[in-house]
């Protein structure tokens, strides 16, 4: 099922959570709601519910006004961050008890129940009291319970929070495939940039309940918006240096050349901007615009991250591991042509 | 376990069986009375054991009395108080732990003040009330003024309040009423606490005397306690039948309790809701 909401607000007393956000979520995707905690990401996943009351604007399910829809007629199923599961039923209970209440007959939904079961890979527990299962099992058991009602729309509040961090890389790509399985529209939120990027089709990014850019993960890497987003995706955090765009190019604070022909400034002489660039986005290059003394290196896999000092940043760059780089010594850079992006610096809004 | 340890153990154990000793050697002599012969039960100084163990003096309490009808009046009044001080008391705290409405906790409060009046001061007005009624010498006015209780509504509404709200969201979003929840989920979960506040009340409709000396006057009316008191007027004091009706006013709350004894001790080994 296809969601758009329009200019959708929420405020808390004076505290505005969710702050006019407009978007269209295509039909049978994965959407991760992204951004730092108190961004307003959960307080959306709930409107979207109808648990929690919008203060403005709209919510459509397939063009269909449910603004105004409690959540037991949404046919929305929601999986809590600490799951919610029922203490006093038996698993196959938990996953029937939507079913019950819709009043489906006895053995329809207990063969229902089974089915999606299996398909989270719990069918071996179905006796246990949610109390006996491990965290994992306890959040498969809750995704099924959503499942289960056959929802048009399934919500995850921060569902991986609660494992460790070998289970929370298995149980986002079992969140994947039981996705794809079901081809229901699915909305989980998250803090992990990496979480998001790794297995989501799109990626809304908030920062204090402002939107700040809708798009799938790769065009988020590649083309942030604005310095939050550039700073926000990717590890390790991209690079920033700050400096002023002077005539014939930008001078870099506490640097005493001037990096000249990376892009056309010319209409933006006397800015104050940052340059920031991913640390894949340098090549090693004895003319090279960058100068930087390399502080230390690191083989991170087959790659080597080196940190080294420009003026009196530090920057992080991935470098070719079959040559050595030594301490204090010198080096320098030449910017790749994607990757690298221009921004300003008060308000974050990227110029190149 | 270190010695220090075992001498610990044996220590609280001996001071627990003291006390139990005298928890229970009244009940004991009691049944023990109720099988002695009236002779014996006089004796100076008493035998422990009966020496001639006879049944008669039930025999002779359910003749003199008609202790079937008191037992089946408690039955009737304790059932009927016990079910509807539940029902209320759940719906109150239902209503008062997880509904939102205006003015909630300052009804709440005053509710709860209320527990500060005895209820010595309410007798006068409830029986007036009663005869007002004319319910005044029916079973019916023994259950009235007992169909709800502030207490008990105060203990679920703290319970209520600790099971998380997301298990309420959770119900919604699978499609459940205010309703549904509270019967499917709510009241599953608070079962520990229900049992308990549900034998006390039992307990406590059971034994009550006061009341019942007061709005009931016809012998068929009569709950045990009741009986038990005019027994011993109308037939004048003899030890062992009197003991004998005693067991049996006493014995089904005994019953009750062993049987509802594992889901009391459950419901605190189990402790509250884990996530």
């Amino acid at each position: 099922m296809k969601v758009r909401v329009e200019g959708l607000t929420k405020r808390y007393n004076n505290v505005t959570a969710v702050d006019n956000l407009t978007a269209e979520f295509e039909s049978g995707k994965l959407i991760a709601l992204l951004g730092p905690s108190g961004c307003g990401k959960t307080t959306m996943l709930n409107m979207l519910s109808g648990i929690l009351p919008v203060s403005e604007g709209k919510i459509y399910f397939d063009d269909v006004d449910v603004t105004d829809l409690p959540p037991e007629k949404r046919e929305v199923g929601l999986v809590f961050q600490n799951y919610a599961l029922y203490p006093h039923m038996t698993v196959l209970e938990n996953i029937c008890f939507p079913l019950k209440i819709k009043k489906v007959k006895k053995k329809e939904r207990i063969e229902k129940a089974i089915k999606y079961a299996k398909m989270v890979h719990i069918d071996d527990y179905l006796d246990r009291k949610p109390k006996e299962l491990s965290g994992g099992q306890q959040q498969r058991v809750a995704i099924a319970r959503a499942l289960v009602k056959d929802p048009k729309l399934l919500l995850l509040d921060e569902p991986l929070s609660n494992l460790d961090a070998k289970l929370r890389i298995e149980m986002r790509e079992e969140i994947r495939r039981i996705q794809k399985e079901s081809k229901v529209t699915t909305f989980f939120v998250t803090h992990d940039q990496d979480e998001a990027s790794a297995i989501s089709d799109y990626v809304l990014l908030m920062k204090k309940g402002v939107k700040q850019q809708f798009d799938n993960p790769r065009v988020l890497y590649n083309e942030p918006h604005n310095l939050f987003v550039a700073d926000f995706i990717g590890i390790p955090t991209i690079n920033q240096l700050h400096g002023q765009v002077e005539e014939k190019g930008i001078k870099i604070d506490n640097c005493d050349y001037l990096i000249e022909g990376l892009f056309d400034t010319s209409n933006l002489v006397g800015k104050r901007v940052v340059l920031a660039f991913r640390a894949e986005a340098l090549t090693n290059c004895e003319k090279g615009k960058l100068h930087c003394t390399v502080k230390e290196s690191f083989l991170s896999g087959k790659d080597t991250l080196i940190t080294a000092k420009v003026g009196d940043k530090e920057i992080r760059v991935f470098v070719d591991s079959n040559s050595e780089y030594k301490e204090e010594s010198e080096l320098r850079f030449d910017f790749k042509k994607s990757l690298v992006f221009l921004f300003d610096e008060e308000s974050g809004e990227r110029y190149v | 376990m270190t010695k220090s340890d075992k001498l610990k153990k044996t220590l609280v154990y001996i001071f627990l069986a003291i006390g139990a000793f005298f928890m229970i050697f009244p009940f004991i002599w009691m049944i023990i009375t109720s099988f002695k012969t009236g002779f014996e039960a006089n004796r100076v100084p008493p035998t422990f054991l009966p020496e001639n163990p006879t049944f008669n003096n039930y025999l002779t309490a359910l003749k003199v009395a008609p202790f079937g009808r008191y037992f089946l009046n408690s039955v009737i009044v304790t059932i009927c108080c016990v079910a509807l001080t539940m029902f209320n008391s759940i719906l109150a705290a239902f209503s008062f732990s997880k509904l939102k409405f205006p003015g909630r906790d300052i009804l709440f409060a005053l509710l709860i003040s209320m527990m500060m009046i005895p209820f010595e001061m309410l007798i006068i007005t409830n029986y007036t009330t009663i005869v007002k009624m004319k319910l005044y010498d029916t079973l019916i006015a023994l259950i009235i003024p007992f169909v709800s209780s502030i207490f008990y509504t105060y203990i679920l509404r703290n319970f209520f309040m600790s099971v998380p709200d997301s298990l309420y969201y959770s119900a919604k979003v699978d499609g459940a009423s205010d309703w549904q929840y509270l019967w499917e989920i709510l009241v599953p979960i608070a079962k520990p606490s229900l049992v308990t506040i549900g034998l006390l009340n039992a307990i406590a409709c059971w034994n009550s005397f006061l009341w019942s000396i007061l709005v009931i006057n016809s012998q068929q009316n009569r709950t045990l306690p009741f009986g038990l008191f005019a027994f011993t007027n109308e037939t004048g004091i003899r030890y062992e039948v009197l003991m004998a009706g005693a067991t049996i006013v006493v014995l089904p709350m005994i019953i009750l309790f062993l049987f509802c004894r594992k889901n009391i001790v459950t419901g605190v080994s189990k402790g509250g809701l884990k996530g």
